[in-house]
């Protein structure tokens, strides 16, 4: 059997997906970028072609791709995480939906995608500045209101006050108001709700400067929080659709370009 | 995943607007020192309003009004209520923005906004729209043509003349007698003065209350007296007066006890320009969040609904008709009028009767009037030296930051000069 790996270094953790020849997902890891993300990277590759049992030498074919991609040296191509997103999307909802639209919220950073009828990037837009509003924000809140990060869609559908806005998606201005509202006896219910309709709404602005066409695929560790995928919903009047394993997308879309690749460069 | 039911774009609306009134509220409750007791009726009804979206007027007639210059006594004499339908949400200011020009005012903008997405927890049966600034008077015709019954009150655009003063008396007659017809109700001597006489005792509470705050040290903050104003636009009238009783009973033994709402060193303010309504009550809470206190101001939102009194001759239905016009007329100090000497004159009496260390003047950019005429206003300030700061805002909640280094930098030099007396 001959493998295909795509190996995205994110800010928050680098994500791991092995295909085989016929584009099926033969495995994926995750584990965390930490403070060497070259070390950790070529760490995580070999555990995983051990826990699949695959001879490093079937591994045919390495696309690196996310924020720290031009670190991992052994992969044979690297490319933007915009490209191996949209790639991955498009086949990991094959069949189930038609991407049109992708928006995904990474450990620092958030982007908005949009794809022609081919699954072509037509134009994208990525957040600016700061990590406001994205999945390292999740966690200080979670961390803020005591809670677990996988919590907080459950605390989410229990609010039943009015969701309490945060003014500042940034995580360290947040922090003071979101004590301030736990000092004021705001349920965490509601403050959570809040936080989720906050990121929604900054999302969305990012969604409309690439325009919104139904086809909605959402991805990122943050889309695994299904009370922000209620509120995005909310936000948006739509349904949107999240794959199995929203975290590695991007990998997976790197992956089937090594396949791709490979087959490429090997025709006869 | 269990699945979970998607918003209907007016649910949506809804917790947008709850959650801006709720962040808005939040702020007024918790981040001043304490409010009087009786500031929880408003408080409690701004939430039942505008985040649990309950209908307070369910068995009367509601006559919505694009002004503050629609008569409110010759409506409630008809047994209606006077819903004032001047808009303070960003929500609908977005919606809004689809469908006026770009540059238009953000007030104008909402109002038509709230229009487009039909979304009113008491909706109007009827709107009247006299013919004040450019903008409402074109946005009225827009509304019409989104289906509504909109009734145009024409207003003049000067006030000194004979004419005008006939014109408006004519349209306020017209006005009497077609709403009469349109609600089938008969317009009575004894319902119009009794009328006359609620809306007067609600303006002698204000009046009394704003009394209070002439002492040095003020019971009430002004982001408060902008909520009990602007609760006048939609509330019972009688709940209203009740809430205001006790309002002032409070803040009379607050004077007594010498509680003061701000700081001893906090600069007096007198707010004039474009009117703050709830929820943009965005300048007046920056300001008393750098420690200064509005005691005063000159707005439509306020101070103008309730300033001047009507004063009778013969308890006539024609005659109250006629000194209901002319209170509204006279006494009105919009800069839609040609010129407005009267404004001046009001802004610098209020700093000298409630010793007021200086004047903000805020425009919301697209108020043509107001930014027009801010250029005189500030001369008039000068002559009389009178420190002023002029602001322009819109009702965006991004941009805060820089308003508040003015709106500091602005304080701290009346502080300077309080310091150095």
């Amino acid at each position: 059997m001959r493998y295909f790996a795509g190996i995205d270094i994110g800010s928050t953790a680098i994500k791991i997906a092995i295909v085989d020849e016929s584009k099926k997902l033969a495995g994926h890891k995750i584990s965390a970028s930490g403070s060497m993300f070259y070390k950790y990277a070529k760490q995580a590759l070999k555990e995983m072609l051990d826990e699949l049992n695959i001879d490093e030498k079937d591994l045919l074919y390495t696309v690196a791709t996310g924020y720290g991609r031009k670190l991992f040296k052994e992969a044979d191509e690297n490319i933007s995480e915009i490209t191996a997103n949209a790639m991955g999307a498009i086949a990991a909802a094959e069949g189930k939906c038609n991407i049109k639209t992708i928006i995904n919220i990474g450990g620092q950073d958030s982007k908005a995608i949009s794809l022609d009828d081919e699954g072509n990037v037509v134009n994208f837009a990525m957040n600016d500045r700061c990590a406001a509003g994205t999945g390292k924000f999740l966690d200080v809140v979670a961390m803020n209101l005591e809670i677990e990060v996988d919590e907080l869609g459950e605390y989410h559908f229990k609010s039943q006050g009015t969701p309490l806005a945060i003014n500042s998606t940034c995580a360290v201005f947040a922090e003071s108001e979101i004590i301030g509202l736990l000092g004021n006896d705001h349920s965490i219910e509601d403050i959570v709700a809040g936080v989720h309709y906050s990121i929604a709404k900054r999302i969305i602005k990012l969604v409309k400067r690439v325009g919104i066409n139904e086809g909605i695929y959402f991805d990122g560790g943050p889309a695994l929080n299904n009370g922000l995928v209620h509120a995005i919903e909310n936000e948006l009047g739509k349904k949107i659709f999240i794959p199995e394993f929203p975290q590695i997308t991007t990998s997976y879309g790197a992956a089937i370009l090594a396949l791709e690749s490979y087959e490429y460069e090997n025709k006869v | 995943m269990t699945e979970h039911k998607i918003e209907t774009s007016r649910e949506r609306q809804n917790r947008h607007k709850a959650m801006e009134a709720a962040s808005v509220l939040e702020k007024i409750k918790h981040n001043f020192k304490e409010p009087p007791r009786a500031m929880s009726y408003f408080y409690d009804l701004y939430e039942r309003v505008n985040c649990k979206h309950e209908s307070l007027h369910v068995d009367k007639a509601k006559v919505g009004t694009m002004c503050i210059q629609v008569p409110s006594e010759i409506i409630y004499a008809l047994d209606a209520v006077p819903l004032r339908l001047c808009n303070g949400f960003y929500t609908d200011d977005e919606i809004g923005s689809d469908l006026l020009p770009s540059k238009s005012c953000p007030l104008v903008k909402a109002t038509v906004g709230q229009f487009a997405s039909n979304n009113f927890s008491d909706k109007p049966d009827v709107i009247i729209s006299p013919t004040t600034c450019d903008q409402k008077a074109k946005s009225g015709a827009i509304i019409e043509g989104m289906g509504f019954s909109v009734y145009d009150m024409e207003f003049p655009r000067t006030k000194e003349s004979h004419e005008s003063r006939e014109y408006w008396r004519r349209s306020v007659r017209k006005f009497t007698k077609d709403l009469s017809i349109d609600l089938n109700k008969k317009l009575t001597k004894k319902s119009l003065k009794e009328s006359i006489k609620k809306v007067g005792y609600a303006q002698h509470l204000y009046h009394k209350l704003n009394i209070l705050r002439k002492n040095t040290a003020s019971p009430i903050l002004g982001k408060d007296m902008f909520l009990v104003t602007n609760a006048f636009f939609f509330d019972k009238i009688d709940n209203w007066i009740d809430a205001m009783e006790n309002l002032v009973q409070e803040c009379e033994q607050r004077v007594e006890t010498q509680v003061n709402a701000a700081s001893k060193m906090s600069p007096r303010i007198v707010y004039t320009g474009s009117p703050p309504i709830f929820p943009n009550l965005k300048i007046p809470l920056l300001i008393e969040q750098s420690d200064a206190i509005i005691v005063a101001d000159e707005t439509c939102s306020s101070n103008r609904m309730f300033n001047d009194m009507i004063s009778v001759d013969e308890w006539f239905v024609n005659d109250m008709i006629d000194s209901i016009a002319d209170r509204y007329l006279k006494g009105c100090t919009c800069p839609i009028f040609t010129k407005n000497s009267d404004r001046k004159r009001r802004i610098i009496d209020l700093v000298r009767d409630y010793k007021a260390d200086g004047v903000i003047y805020q425009a919301f950019a697209g108020c043509q009037v107001y930014e027009m005429e801010q250029r005189s206003v500030l001369e008039a300030m000068q002559k009389a030296q009178i420190p002023i700061l002029y602001l322009e805002s819109d009702y965006s909640p991004s941009q805060s930051g820089q308003l508040t280094t003015r709106i500091e930098a602005f304080v701290e030099s009346l502080k300077n000069r309080k310091r150095r007396g």
